[in-house]
């Protein structure tokens, strides 16, 4: 049987220490956020709360099931996607770690996609918006087609990704690169001055490097649904780095 | 080999279908791709690419066909390191089973003119071009077997990752997951966290230049600054007696300054600069004062210090107790122009919340550097101790 080589080993590793790396990040990063929230609203006469993500604490607290009884609602947001309030120092200093890390990561990432070739699969090309188009409403449609038994078949494309994935899997090194800048635009803001400036001064690279995280989260779960719905030979690929569906003219590879 | 058998008896079957419509089939897509741009050039071509068997009456059609077949071969069933059950007798095979696809090719191939060429040639030959995946013949036990040991070496990685990266959360966190009941960290975890912070202050250090100055604002730029005392603000009872004692001098004595020495003795300097706080807040605030510098050379510190340590003794925890207040400070820091004693803010003598009379203004550190109501400063060859470092933060803090 014929196997095709999709993913060179250096990207398949850096893809998933990206993993660790990334929930050590967000985790932290959610952390830092805490000690002074991008995000404030005048504080409120009661509470003297002024932190968006507070108010959403409490908010699901006194709507959930099962919440009700939950000691300190204003953080239930932090201690559910951080590693908690109130420890600056401690996110601080495993943010720097994963920090740098995830820039010796990034350097891994690109020499495999450059030994490999395999960057040439993710530019942007110009049927893109057009194929882009078509694979948006085959996802829109497949629930009802599924419910309605009838067959929808997945468009035909002769590359290794179809349009989606490839502007997913463009634009996500790019938004991994904006984040360490940004994350270096807002640790050395006077040494690097020209960098926070590029991003518009201090305080407006602060709301950039918040909402690339918010980027990160919302790629990775339609890539994680989006993978395990495709099914095991595509899962192994990014494992073992060989597809077996080269001999299967039914997908995203073409046959010849 | 056993496994010969088995490819021998799938290969060709699989193979044949395939190439017999990359040369009937492909001129119909739309896709500018590469394998079509290869079809559209000529089938006997698209027949060379997967077979490099027989190239030599293919390259006397096509003179265009000669340097860059390297990267098209690439998708050949060519021999591989990382392929262990790949056959020899594999090409042979599919020779056979080509011979009709290419006779089909020909015909194909014999109705594009030579004028057409040269157009196609920049597509085929396009760096940015994707290129066809690298095939691989393998033998369904060695693609399982391999499948088995790379999975369960994945396996092995993330459940590795998994304890080491939860064993490196803070202890507050594995506390409150429940994880670990007792507060101490193993050894190494400490070791690597800090190793990290220290990278991360030596690279702060290299990035810092005793010439280089911080950004200045306009007056229209300024921003509220809050105070940020982390314990309660102290009494301004301790004012009138204020003195500023230095340390560590060349001299061998203590001197001590009073404010109206300090105005008096030493120019004055304004500067509108932005203060970076460690939790995130910023803000651009117009301060006044007499350089670090200034003092330096007035009052030598000891020959071989490198460093000061900068005191606040009426600094109060939050209950209002007697918390001293101690960061340490490089000297090529203190020397950098914009650092400042700054006496004002916004044109006024400082206030009790901004640290008055005197207030260390280090615009190239964070503000937890920043030492309000300065009373001791001694300059020492050994790093000293620093109030958030101890808690837990970096001693460098340089922005």
């Amino acid at each position: 049987m014929q196997v095709v080589r999709k993913h060179h080993v250096l990207v398949r590793w850096s893809h998933w220490l990206n993993v660790p790396i990334l929930l050590g990040l967000i985790l932290s990063g959610l952390s830092i956020y805490w000690a002074s929230p991008v995000y404030q609203h005048k504080p409120d006469p009661q509470t003297g709360n002024f932190d968006y993500f507070a108010d959403i604490g409490v908010w699901i607290c006194a709507r959930v099931p099962g919440l009700h009884h939950y000691s300190d609602p204003p953080d239930w947001i932090y201690n559910h996607m951080s590693l908690g309030p109130g420890m600056l120092g401690a996110a601080l200093r495993l943010h720097w770690l994963c920090a740098y890390l995830f820039m010796l990561n990034g350097l891994v990432y690109v020499t495999g996609l450059v030994i490999g070739g395999g960057w040439r699969s993710l530019l942007p090309r110009r049927t893109d918006l057009r194929d882009a188009v078509k694979m948006f409403w085959y996802y829109a449609g497949l629930p009802f087609a599924w419910l309605a038994r009838r067959s929808w078949p997945h468009p035909h494309f002769s590359r290794k990704y179809n349009p989606l994935q490839r502007i997913a899997y463009f634009s996500v090194p790019i938004a991994g690169f904006l984040s360490v800048a940004t994350g270096w635009a807002i640790h050395k803001p006077m040494q690097l001055y020209w960098l926070a400036a590029l991003f518009g001064g201090y305080n407006k690279a602060r709301i950039w490097h918040f909402w690339l995280l918010w980027l990160f989260v919302l790629f990775v779960i339609p890539h994680v649904v989006l993978v395990l719905a495709d099914g095991w030979d595509t899962l192994r690929s990014m494992i073992v780095g060989w597809s077996a569906k080269s001999s299967n003219s039914e997908d995203v590879h073409h046959v010849d | 080999m056993s496994i010969e058998g088995d490819n021998a008896a799938v290969d060709p079957e699989n193979a044949q279908p395939a190439n017999a419509q990359s040369a009937t089939e492909t001129p119909a897509d739309d896709v500018l791709d590469l394998k079509e741009t290869e079809s559209l050039t000529s089938g006997s071509s698209s027949a060379q690419q997967a077979d490099p068997g027989q190239p030599d009456e293919v390259e006397a059609t096509h003179a265009e066909s000669g340097p860059d077949e390297p990267q098209l071969t690439a998708a050949a069933p060519l021999p591989s390191v990382e392929a262990d059950g790949i056959m020899d007798e594999q090409t042979e095979q599919n020779e056979a089973g080509r011979e009709p696809v290419e006779r089909e090719a020909a015909l194909v191939g014999s109705s594009p003119s030579v004028a057409d060429e040269p157009e196609i040639v920049p597509k085929r030959t396009g760096f940015f071009q994707e290129r066809l995946p690298e095939r691989v013949d393998v033998a369904p036990q060695v693609l399982r077997r391999r499948t088995r040991r790379e999975v369960l070496l994945f396996g092995a990685g993330a459940l590795a990752a998994l304890a080491a990266g939860g064993s490196l959360l803070p202890q507050a966190t594995l506390n409150r997951l429940g994880v670990i009941h007792e507060k101490k960290p193993w050894p190494g975890k400490e070791w690597l966290l800090n190793r990290a912070r220290r990278v991360d202050d030596d690279v702060a250090e290299a990035l810092f230049s005793q010439n280089r100055l911080v950004p200045t604002y306009t007056k229209s730029q300024i921003t509220p600054l809050k105070n940020n005392y982390n314990g309660a603000t102290p009494d301004p009872s301790y004012i009138p007696e204020w003195h500023l004692q230095l340390r560590g001098l060349a001299s061998g004595l203590s001197v001590s300054l009073s404010i109206r020495n300090l105005l008096t003795r030493f120019q004055m300097h304004d500067q509108i600069t932005r203060f970076v706080c460690v939790e995130g807040w910023s803000a651009i605030a117009w301060w006044s004062g007499l350089r670090f510098d200034d003092v330096l050379r007035a009052y030598p510190p000891v020959s071989q210090a490198r460093w000061i340590r900068v005191e606040s003794s009426v600094n109060l925890d939050p209950w209002g107790n007697p918390d001293p207040y101690f960061v340490s400070l490089d000297i090529p820091t203190a020397r950098q122009p914009q650092t400042l004693l700054a006496t004002h803010f916004n044109g006024q003598p400082l206030t009790v919340d901004h640290g008055a009379p005197v207030r260390l203004l280090v615009p190239v550190k964070l503000g937890l550097k920043n030492v309000k109501a300065v009373t001791r400063i001694t300059y020492l060859k050994e790093q000293p101790k620093d109030y958030w470092a101890e808690r837990g933060y970096s001693c460098y803090d340089g922005i």
